[in-house]
């Protein structure tokens, strides 16, 4: 095998690799103006520019909001209390591009491997597309404005600021780069991909339970939490200080104590995490570069008295449906039942009625009025089913992303797309339903039975809401698909246009639903809800016959498009 | 007169500026096994995908077993079975779960599906590992189950976009012997493929296409003679020696005027 690091001659390498970079810079601008050429590349460079005027000031908003946090916190001799807000800054850096996938970085630099690129060029270009991501560009932007509130502050300190800050970010770099890195090699397998997938599920509405654990275990008046919280407390403090964030502010508060050599010797740890890291770092991408594979084979054929003889299931049947709306049924709870995140959806009601009643419980508990009213008259039901809505609507908003080749299928198949979407929605029908009872029964037994009113308008509410987006969804599924890899963490999952369009359809679908809610129960007649939703929902089941009944036109002018974009390489 | 089994009438599709298919008049009789053969680019694919409703043309008209395609697309589709160039499986699913859902989506009952299904894996020799995802499948193993898939419902008309790219011998023998048994029962198979020498061992009729124009078609022997009767024409020189049988790939290189890379000079090549 040959080696990763042989250079013979430097000079004609270095400049071999500047030639390289710039036609991947070539490259990846040529990708880009080339995406102008499609009325979806010009829509979706649209709604880049309003994510990047988001992100823009979130990142500017954010630097002089901490920028002021540092030059108090500094100007007031709490410098070590740094770590506070650089922990902040971590777990933003960390967890928002594992959340917000549709705001990331797409494309797969290992496809640069096949050409003749030594092994720093290759490190190099793996961590410059990290640095583009908008998260690593407003995170460096938060810590220079963290930079210039201390040196603002105490000028004198200012030096030390920058160069522990500056590892720090190093730091952070490297944390994403190794997640995404050591996930994707794990991902490469199917088992070890849909145990992640959960791992990765439960990860993410654990730290949707922080703020209402904190509710109840924090503020608590108990005697149990009194003994409880300083307890921990007390075991986790002196901890956090060889945490990175508590490194930095230890490092800093021993700087402007006058004490050199703590300052230097936090600084030394800091140093040593990110070593570790690049470390772990350099482990993978050598792996990748020495061309691992990690594709999955089937087990060569097993002699033939061994085989079992093949008995293969009739399929499933859907009373009062043709055979291609239960075949894409059967089809697509199978996908479901294979697919770790996709399967995490049926579980979520539980998740989110345990957020619900460990918050509002609480609140209540201590004595929030308006949170009690609102979980004990029975609001828990709607507020959870609207929750659950949201998580369907990833499904429901890109159908065929997860068909990649697939689609070819359904074109070249004597079926209607009304056919094949029926099918579809049925199942998302399906799991909001199930969801639904799972939700009302769990509030009955936990909280209150919720009363007849609000759970027939809350009905009368999710069926309008499923309605509208099955509309919008089976549209934007055709004209914004995208394709869903699994293999892939923590890239684009849907279109920026579908991101916009799905968040705007149920803001939409939300302020309908409240508003309807706020004024019948204002008028004390909660029971017009109902009819008044059940309205809506007819309203919004005539758009979506008009829009079944237009599918197939639809499919064949988009055939192209959707074929192009789901049949791609990557 | 017989109903042809394809049939197109001033067939075109262009792309913006490019016309990818120009004025094809093809025809092709039931029961013949149809090779469609030109160099990259010339328009093959385009082709077949218009044919099999992937693509609409730009104008034209194509008729299978005497039905419009763009008027009666489900009724066509009912009487063909393809595999596409990418094809079209859903990684997902196991064997036995993708072609059970194929027939179904074809309109054949559940017991008939699950049947259809058993055999098939078993004739595929794919059913020795039920529980392995098509993504987990062999490149080889994928082309056979896209097979499997595309006569699950018994067409008349089987459209193979490169069926015998990256197949193994023992895999492209279980296909052959498959296709010829389907000719045999009169069906028709219209396949392209980069292959000649699988092309002229298995087709009977040929057309071939350049520049987005049909530029021959029929059997193997009037396309020979048609080729031997231009070179007399041209002289001694273009012409075949006597009693010389030519094989496809002359032939196709002759109408498609191909250089061989071994004419080309590159003189920075090794």
């Amino acid at each position: 095998m040959a080696g990763v690091s042989s250079a013979p001659e430097l000079p004609q390498a270095r400049h071999e690799s500047r030639e390289q970079f710039a036609a991947i810079a070539h490259l990846r601008w040529r990708i880009f103006v080339n995406s102008l050429r499609t009325l979806r590349g010009r829509l979706e460079a649209v709604s880049w520019i309003f994510i990047g005027l988001l992100f823009a000031g979130m990142g500017i908003g954010g630097t002089f909001g901490l920028a002021t946090a540092a030059w108090f916190l500094t100007s007031q001799h709490k410098v070590e209390w740094l770590a506070l807000i650089l922990w902040g800054v971590l777990l933003y850096w960390q967890l928002f591009p594992v959340m917000a996938t549709a705001f990331t970085e797409s494309f797969d630099s290992t496809n640069f491997l096949r050409f003749p690129i030594r092994y720093r060029s290759y490190f190099f270009i793996r961590m410059a597309y990290g640095a583009l991501d908008p998260t690593t560009l407003i995170g460096c932007l938060w810590l220079v404005g963290i930079a210039a509130g201390v040196g603002i502050a105490d000028p004198g300190l200012f030096p030390w600021a920058v160069l522990l800050i500056a590892t720090f970010g190093a730091f952070n770099l490297l944390v994403a780069r190794v997640i995404f890195a050591w996930i994707e090699r794990w991902l490469a397998r199917r088992k070890s991909r849909e145990i992640l997938g959960v791992v990765f599920l439960l990860f993410i509405v654990g730290v949707q339970f922080i703020g209402p654990l904190m509710g109840r275990y924090g503020n608590h008046r108990g005697r149990h939490s009194r003994s409880v919280i300083p307890g921990v407390a007390a075991t986790l403090l002196p901890a956090e200080k060889f945490t990175p964030p508590g490194l930095v502010g230890a490092s800093l508060g021993a700087a402007s104590n006058g004490n050199p050599g703590i300052a230097l010797g936090s600084w030394a740890i800091e140093c040593g995490y990110a070593a570790i890291l690049l470390w772990l770092l350099d482990l993978r991408l050598r792996a990748q570069f020495r061309g691992e594979n990690l594709s999955e084979g089937v087990a060569p054929r097993a002699p033939a008295a061994a085989r079992e003889k093949t008995a293969v299931r009739e399929g499933l049947a859907l009373p009062g449906f043709s055979a291609p709306v239960a075949a894409v049924f059967e089809k697509e709870l199978r996908y479901l039942s294979r697919s770790g995140p996709m399967l995490f959806n049926l579980a979520m009601p539980l998740v989110i009625l345990a957020i619900f009643l460990l918050g509002p419980v609480n609140s209540a508990r201590r004595g929030n009025a308006a949170v009690h009213n609102a979980a004990f008259s029975g609001y828990a039901f709607p507020l959870a089913l609207a929750y659950a809505l949201l998580i369907l609507s990833n499904l429901t908003y890109n159908c065929f992303g997860t068909e990649g080749g697939g689609v070819q299928f359904y074109f070249v198949a004597p079926v209607r797309f009304r056919q094949i979407l029926l099918g579809k929605n049925l199942v998302h029908g399906l799991l909001l339903a199930f969801e639904a009872c799972l939700l009302w029964v769990v509030v009955c037994f936990v909280l209150h039975p919720p009363s007849l009113g609000i759970t027939l308008a809350t009905l009368a509410g999710a069926l309008f809401a499923s309605l509208v987006n099955f509309t919008a969804g089976d549209l934007l599924s055709l004209y914004m698909p995208k394709k869903f890899d699994y293999a892939v963490f923590g890239r684009q999952r849907a279109s920026g246009v579908t991101a916009f369009a799905a968040l705007g359809a149920q803001i939409a679908i939300v302020g309908i639903c409240a508003v309807t809610f706020a004024l019948t129960s204002y008028y004390g007649r909660l029971w017009l809800a109902t009819p008044i939703l059940l309205a809506f929902a007819a309203a919004a089941f005539v758009a979506y016959r008009i829009v079944l009944n237009r599918i197939d036109g639809i499919a064949i002018s988009r055939r192209e498009a959707l074929i192009t974009e789901l049949c791609r390489a990557q | 007169m017989d109903v042809p089994a394809i049939s197109t009438e001033h067939l075109s599709r262009q792309f913006g500026s490019l016309v990818a298919v120009d004025d094809m008049n093809l025809r092709v009789t039931a029961g013949q096994f149809f090779g469609f053969l030109g160099p990259n680019g010339a328009g093959k694919s385009t082709t077949i995908k218009m044919l099999t409703g992937l693509l609409a043309p730009s104008s034209g008209r194509m008729e299978i077993l005497g039905l419009d395609l763009t008027n009666n697309p489900v009724e066509v589709k009912r009487q063909i079975g393809v595999v596409p160039e990418g094809m079209a499986l859903f990684g997902r699913l196991t064997g036995a779960e993708y072609l059970n859902f194929v027939g179904r989506m074809y309109g054949l009952g559940r017991d008939t599906a699950a049947k259809r299904t058993a055999e098939l894996l078993e004739f595929m020799q794919l059913a020795d590992q039920p529980k392995a995802l098509i993504a987990d499948y062999s490149h080889g193993m994928q082309k056979k189950l896209a097979m499997a898939a595309a006569v699950i419902h018994g067409p008349k008309i089987l459209f193979l976009d490169e069926p015998f790219e990256g197949v193994d011998a023992i895999a492209s023998g279980t296909l052959k012997a498959m296709l010829h048994g389907m000719i045999a029962r009169g069906a028709t198979i219209f396949l392209t493929s980069h292959v000649l020498e699988i092309v002229e061992r298995l087709c009977s009729h040929v057309a071939i296409i350049y520049r987005g124009k049909l530029v021959a078609q029929g059997s193997l022997e009037e396309l020979r003679a048609g080729v031997q009767a231009q070179g007399t024409q041209a002289g001694p020189d273009a012409a075949a020696a006597p009693g010389e049988k030519l094989t496809l790939e002359e032939i196709f290189l002759r109408i498609v005027g191909g250089t061989r890379a071994a004419e080309q000079e590159l003189s920075w090549l090794g």
